[in-house]
């Protein structure tokens, strides 16, 4: 139940996300999407992702966001949408719709019974969310964490190289 | 129930399987370093420890190369076999080639930053750990540090809209491309439990796969189709090659697609193919590939006709390509004793793009312009050499005798016959008839016009020089004696794990 109210509110939000022409109130509508999303996490057990998902993601990814869209667009005008042709509206309503209607057809079908080796009752009698999930990190999954660090690091330079503008003639 | 706990402990042995990623990781932390600290003259210092240390993985990727067992690390979440050792070997090789027919390319358009053999390093990285990954979370995050760095070089000519556009095209659709990966390989995990590729096998060859896990399968295949740009999935391709810089689409063109089709290769053997009996889900995928690689070759072949910029005619080609590549595919699905000529093909390919690429750097005015297909007129009078070798490549991509993409083609085609795909074939066949027109037309160009009066073409440097001089002698050597290749490629097998 619980987890419905947090579903519809994610739907609606993220609809309003897409819909709403000024940038600053998408950027909210975010937030609350990932809101919901931390609900959702909790309403699962997954506690520590819940809190991470609104530290990071709801905190500091946001706040980015908005500092980034005041301090560049504060004088662009809102987006308009009127450009977009009519064939493109229809072909992208007709496609959102497939998918939807195969994704619904596809999971009444599915039964979601296999459960992996991290069971509720498993986490919580070796020492619950946060523990198990720091000991993951750096045993089983040592390596996609230590990948995350190339990754982080080659974004960097990437977005280096992109952003770093020549300014004038002299250097 | 319990995990197992293995800590970050290798031993020696395991350290040795693992070397080629670590030398490459170390020289690109060391690359780095050396760039930040001489700032200048830090470019020609870069380049040439960017060069050292793909040279230097290459060779421990060699050394390594007669490794019989796959060796599983960090808890079977990396598979290091032969295959994986074998793409090493390409993917630090064209990184090499890229960044020695980069460097006056770069200069000319006063973007050669040291950011940019950084980059080619890090996504080479990205491409041995991808095609190395056995397990769904690791691929995706080699498969982004891959896509990052590619992306970033695609919109490395900063002042520019066009390859700006193309670079956040790319960024977007490949992004889009990746979460349908990444939400196929979530499904998988709900319907296995786990997120190993080695579960895969067990749950796609019960008699009746959960839909659930169908439905995730497919979605993975979607996302590589993505990115090896096969039909229906090829719309960003061609913009993206056209606004890259020319060497970058080289890499692309070869590296990028070398890795995803290895990779998918893995993916696939791992769902139950490789031998003949099928269920209704492993027929049902082979249905979606077998359908992409007809309209794949037809629509790369027939859009590319028209085209009048070459490196829209090449990314065309290289649509087409993809399209022969997934012959390759299917008909190593069928039976995985023919994976070697697909693996021949992907190679010959690789060596064929990379010295086109590699030529058109080298002829391209400032700005990525004069790469039309009559700005080349006459060529073959104010520069011979670069003439004949462009042609060279031209007839590899054709497939005419007697270069590597002749035997590649024969090869391939002749396993696909072999194994019962005669209608592919013949349709293969139809359209690389077609193909040889618009490689021609390049040829009649460089070759049956005469120059415009002001046309001059740079002179070429001897890192450039030499680098061509060697793919073009491979082509040819290939192409005559390509038994060493064959046993090589032939050898190559992927195990279920």
């Amino acid at each position: 139940m619980t987890f419905y109210i947090f579903a519809v509110i994610a739907v609606v939000f993220a609809l309003t996300l897409i819909f709403k022409k000024n940038p600053v109130s998408s950027a909210f509508s975010l937030i609350v999407v990932f809101l919901s999303f931390a609900g959702i996490y909790a309403v699962l057990g997954a506690h520590l992702i819940a809190a991470m998902q609104i530290i990071v993601y709801t905190g500091a990814i946001m706040v980015l966001f908005i500092f980034v869209i005041m301090l560049l667009s504060a004088d662009v005008p809102d987006l308009d949408y009127s450009r977009t042709s009519k064939t493109t509206k229809i072909t992208a309503l007709i496609g959102g719709l497939t998918l939807w209607g195969i994704l619904t057809w596809m999971f009444k079908g599915a039964e979601l019974t296999k459960t992996g080796t991290h069971t509720e009752e498993w986490i919580t009698q070796s020492g619950g969310n946060t523990q198990v999930l720091s000991e993951l990190l750096f045993s089983e999954y040592i390596l996609p964490f230590e990948l995350t660090s190339i990754l982080l690091l080659a974004a960097i330079i990437g977005a280096v190289a992109i952003a770093k503008r020549k300014r004038g003639k002299k250097t | 129930m319990n995990i197992n706990r293995e800590l970050l402990t290798l031993s020696y042995e395991q350290l040795q399987w693992l070397s080629p990623i670590a030398i490459l990781l170390v020289g690109v932390l060391f690359v780095i370093c050396v760039a930040s600290v001489f700032n200048r003259g830090s470019k020609q210092i870069t380049q040439w420890t960017s060069i050292l240390s793909l040279f230097v993985t290459t060779l421990s990727s060699y050394s390594l190369l007669d490794t019989a067992t796959p060796h599983l690390l960090f808890n079977g979440m990396l598979v290091l076999d032969k295959f994986s050792y074998f793409f090493f070997i390409v993917f630090n090789l064209s990184g090499a080639a890229t960044i020695l027919m980069s460097d006056r390319y770069l200069d000319l358009d006063e973007m050669n930053h040291i950011e940019f053999p950084i980059l080619i390093l890090f996504s080479v990285l990205g491409m041995m750990l991808l095609v190395s990954s056995a397990d769904l979370i690791s691929m995706f995050i080699s498969l982004e540090i891959m896509s990052l760095s590619v992306y970033s070089l695609v919109a490395f000519r900063r002042n520019d809209r066009l390859s700006n556009e193309s670079g956040l095209k790319y960024f977007i659709l490949g992004g889009a491309a990746s979460a349908i990966f990444l939400y196929g390989s979530a499904l998988i995990y709900g319907a296995t439990g786990s997120v190993r590729i080695s579960s895969m096998l067990t749950a796609a060859t019960v008699a009746q796969p959960s839909v659930l896990f169908a439905l995730g399968a497919v979605l993975v295949v979607v996302g590589f189709l993505f990115k090896i740009a096969a039909v229906p999935f090829h719309m960003w391709m061609p913009d993206v090659y056209e606004g890259a810089p020319a060497p970058v689409t080289g890499f692309m063109t070869a590296a990028l697609k070398a890795a995803m089709f290895a990779t998918f290769i893995r993916v696939l053997i791992q769902l139950g193919f490789g031998k003949p009996q099928w269920n209704a889900f492993q027929t049902s995928i082979y249905q979606i590939l077998w359908w992409s690689a007809l309209v794949t070759m037809l629509v790369g072949n027939l859009a590319a006709l028209p085209q009048n910029n070459l490196k829209r005619i090449f990314a065309y080609s290289s649509i087409a390509h993809t399209g022969y590549l997934l012959i390759g595919l299917i008909t190593a699905l069928k039976n995985q004793a023919v994976l070697g000529s697909t693996i021949l093909y992907l190679v010959s390919y690789v060596i064929t793009t990379i010295g086109a690429f590699g030529i058109l750097s080298l002829l391209a005015k400032k700005g990525d312009t004069g790469l039309n297909v009559h700005d080349l007129s006459g060529l073959s009078q104010r520069r011979p050499w670069l003439a004949a070798a462009l042609a060279l490549f031209l007839f590899s991509m054709a497939g005419i005798p007697p270069t590597a993409g002749f035997i590649a083609k024969y090869s391939v085609f002749y396993a696909a016959v072999e194994n019962g795909e005669i209608g592919l074939v013949i349709f293969a066949v139809l359209c690389s008839a077609i193909s040889v027109y618009y490689y021609l037309r390049v040829i009649v160009f460089m070759y049956m016009r005469n120059p415009a009066e002001q046309a001059t073409w740079r002179r070429p440097i001897l890192t450039a020089v030499v680098a061509i001089a060697v793919v073009a002698l491979l082509t040819i050597a290939l192409g005559f004696s390509p038994s060493s290749l064959i046993e090589a490629t032939g050898s190559l097998s992927l195990a279920q794990i």
